[in-house]
């Protein structure tokens, strides 16, 4: 049949085609006809999330670079349960480590029937790096360890409320959760193809920068000292006092920086998930920004700033002080309930007369022209530091649906307004800064994590009087100081300030027995380095004692004293021979 | 005169010959380019998944060290922190000025 070489070998050629059109055949079905059906399923196959490690966050320093909030490295737990070999002893070994119960434990690592394919299971949340390698030493391959960050807070609880902290899903308080944006660390979560151990394939490494970059460094305008300071005279305030809370602020008036701020009570910034589950929210509220008071008789000084600045009252200016002023359907009257007879403006500042400060803002200034400066002091408005929950405060205006007459002469001793303690310091700094009110910060700068060092500058927020008037009032209550309120006066140094004391406004009226006590004021007298504010709430003291000049001024008194010291300010006597 | 020996005097199987050595010259050029052209593919390949892999692992190392150096830099923010200092600073006997004295030194 198959005669000679060459038709065998045709018949070869032949049977070889054959065999190999199928082969054919089937390519082009997998490779063209059925293509992306394959390549679909192929890369289910091999893609899953992955994560690079999450970058730090931003840590928080104060001014000299010390670290108040840091980072540490923890680690979360979890184990694919289908490859333990003896799940009773795992149990045994994990439960001390993971701080977790037995019989628990055991449940969570023991495979049930209905599932044989690959199971991973979280075992616990953030162990420390400690634990973490003892669980590598084990040699546990079923074991994952993933490395995340806890937030550290180098000092527990101080500035807690200035620092505050962030939650999962981005909310909190303080600085914290204000500059968020800034201090969050990039975390890479990205689909793709990965290998055996879920770290990503070469081409996606390669084609694409999956560094992830750490957040920006924030240096804070806090003094770590001068806070640590402050934090213990409002501890042992509270305690000798008995009071209820209190608020120190400390800022330079030339910059605006806030170089300490204490509130009680206080908290934990890294156990808020304790007080959180306690329905202690409330406590997170940082009463120097968020919770306004009425400010009492340190309004005062606003009265007769504005009264001065506006040309219609000067040093020469008299009124006769007598038992009461009625204005409005209100009855003012002084809080010893005495008349003072012919007085100035010094003397309204000396004594505190409330008849004095009723007289400027009902008959010297009107409601247009003493609101204006109000509004020109900032109340009513925020400041613009960047805290979050920042309170505008309560001005009530003429146009105002609930607005009454008489609280035009109320407003201006400091009831029937309400403002926060920043507020206040902040519009006592226009005093000492020759007029200037400067904008409260706290973020002195930036630092980025390529090197990049961004300063924020401070910044004007209005001049609501002039050097002049600023000057004029700094020695009316340096002279106030020096003449009556003996209780803050400070060796060496000319200060000056005005006490408050505040009712504590209820449903229908005010408390009869609580009150708000505060002392606001700067120093040293001429150039003022550093302005003072001290609020004392609810203090339980003897109500002959329960003043302002009795209990805030010490206060203020012995963190002025020191915090001069730790300024490296000179005494005034030696400031006078440079 | 047989077929093949007309073939051979008029030269075609000459011709026929130097065709399929030419051929075979092409076909083993094309294998050759082709073997060095794979074996340039699949060294880079090779080169890359190395490098992928060498940077995956520097990825992992440098988060490492980040994770070192927060940790350490909180560490020393604890032994530097207030209450630490205060506390090795009585032990050392300091204790806070009780009257301090500014001299004032004018300009030279």
């Amino acid at each position: 049949m198959l005669h000679g070489p060459d038709a065998r070998l045709r018949l070869i050629t032949v049977l070889l085609i054959a065999a190999l059109l199928p082969i054919l055949g089937q390519l082009v079905r997998l490779q063209v006809l059925e293509h992306s059906q394959y390549q679909n399923e192929a890369e289910t196959l091999v893609s899953r999330q992955y994560s690079l490690p999450e970058a730090p966050w931003g840590v928080i320093m104060d001014r000299n670079g010390d670290l108040l909030v840091g980072n540490v490295p923890v680690y979360n737990v979890g184990a694919e349960i289908n490859l333990i070999t003896d799940t009773m002893m795992a149990a045994s070994v994990l439960a001390p480590l993971l701080n977790r119960p037995e019989e628990e434990l055991l449940a969570t690592l023991t495979l049930t029937q209905s599932a044989q394919t690959l199971q991973w299971r979280p075992l616990t949340n953030r162990v420390p790096a400690e634990t973490a390698q003892k669980l590598r030493e084990l040699g546990w391959s079923w074991i994952t360890l993933s490395p995340t960050w806890e937030r550290y807070y180098a000092e527990g609880a101080m500035a807690c409320h200035t620092l505050g902290f962030v939650n999962a899903s981005g909310m909190g308080y303080g600085v914290q959760a204000f500059q968020l944006r800034f201090l969050r660390g990039d975390r890479v979560q990205r689909v793709g193809p990965v290998s055996g151990d879920t770290s990503p394939l070469p081409d996606e490494l390669l084609n694409d920068n999956l560094t992830p970059y750490p957040g920006t460094d924030l240096r804070l305008t806090i003094d770590r000292t001068i806070q640590a300071f402050v934090e213990g005279v409002l501890d042992q305030a509270i305690v000798d006092y008995k009071a209820a809370g209190g608020t120190i602020i400390v800022m330079n008036p030339r910059t605006g920086e806030i170089l300490a701020v204490a509130s009680r009570p206080n908290y934990e910034p890294h156990r808020y998930p304790e007080y959180m589950e306690k329905g202690q929210e409330s406590i997170f509220r940082d009463p120097a920004v968020s919770i306004p008071y009425e400010p009492g008789s340190v309004f005062k000084v606003i009265t007769v700033a504005a009264a001065y600045d506006s040309g219609r009252a000067d040093m020469n200016w008299t009124y006769n002080d007598l038992e009461k002023l009625e204005y409005g359907g209100a009855s003012i009257r002084n809080s010893d309930g005495a008349a003072y007879g012919q007085q100035g403006l010094q003397g309204i500042l000396d004594y505190s007369l409330n008849v004095g400060a009723a007289t400027l803002s009902t008959q010297v200034l009107g409601a247009d022209l003493f609101y204006k400066y109000v509004r020109a002091f900032g109340f009513g408005q925020t400041t613009g530091i960047e805290l979050t929950g920042e309170a505008a405060g309560i001005v009530h205006l003429p146009t105002d649906w609930d607005w009454n007459d008489s609280h035009l002469a109320t407003n201006s001793f400091g009831q029937g307004i309400a403002v926060t303690p920043l507020q206040m310091a902040v519009a006592i700094s226009a005093v000492a800064n020759d007029g200037v009110m400067m904008e409260p910060r706290i973020v002195l700068e930036r630092q980025y994590a390529d090197g990049r060092i961004v300063p924020i500058p401070a910044r004007e927020l209005g001049r609501p009087i002039s050097a002049e008037t600023a000057h004029v009032v700094a020695e009316m209550m340096a002279h106030s100081v020096e003449k009556i309120a003996k209780a803050a006066q400070v060796p060496g140094y000319r200060v000056a300030g005005k006490s408050g004391t505040a009712q504590i406004p209820t449903s229908g009226g005010y408390d009869p027995q609580q009150v708000i006590v505060s002392y606001a004021g700067f120093g040293p007298v001429p150039n003022p380095q550093v302005v003072v504010l001290v609020n004392l709430e609810r203090p339980d003291v003897p109500a002959h004692m329960r003043w302002g000049m009795h209990i805030a001024a010490p206060v203020f008194q012995k963190v002025i004293s020191r915090v001069l010291i730790l300024m490296g300010v000179p005494p005034s006597d030696v400031r006078a021979a440079q | 005169m047989s077929v093949v020996w007309q073939q051979k005097t008029h030269g075609v199987l000459k011709r026929q010959e130097k065709m399929q050595r030419l051929l075979a010259r092409l076909l083993l050029g094309v294998v050759i380019i082709t073997t060095v052209l794979a074996g340039i593919y699949l060294t880079v390949v090779a080169s890359n998944v190395h490098t992928a892999r060498r940077l995956w692992e520097m990825e992992n190392q440098m988060a490492a060290v980040m994770r070192d150096n927060q940790g350490l830099m909180a560490e020393i923010a604890r032994l530097s922190s207030i209450p630490v200092l205060q506390e090795r600073s009585v032990a050392l006997g300091y204790q806070p000025a009780k009257s301090i004295d500014y001299l004032y030194l004018g300009e030279p």
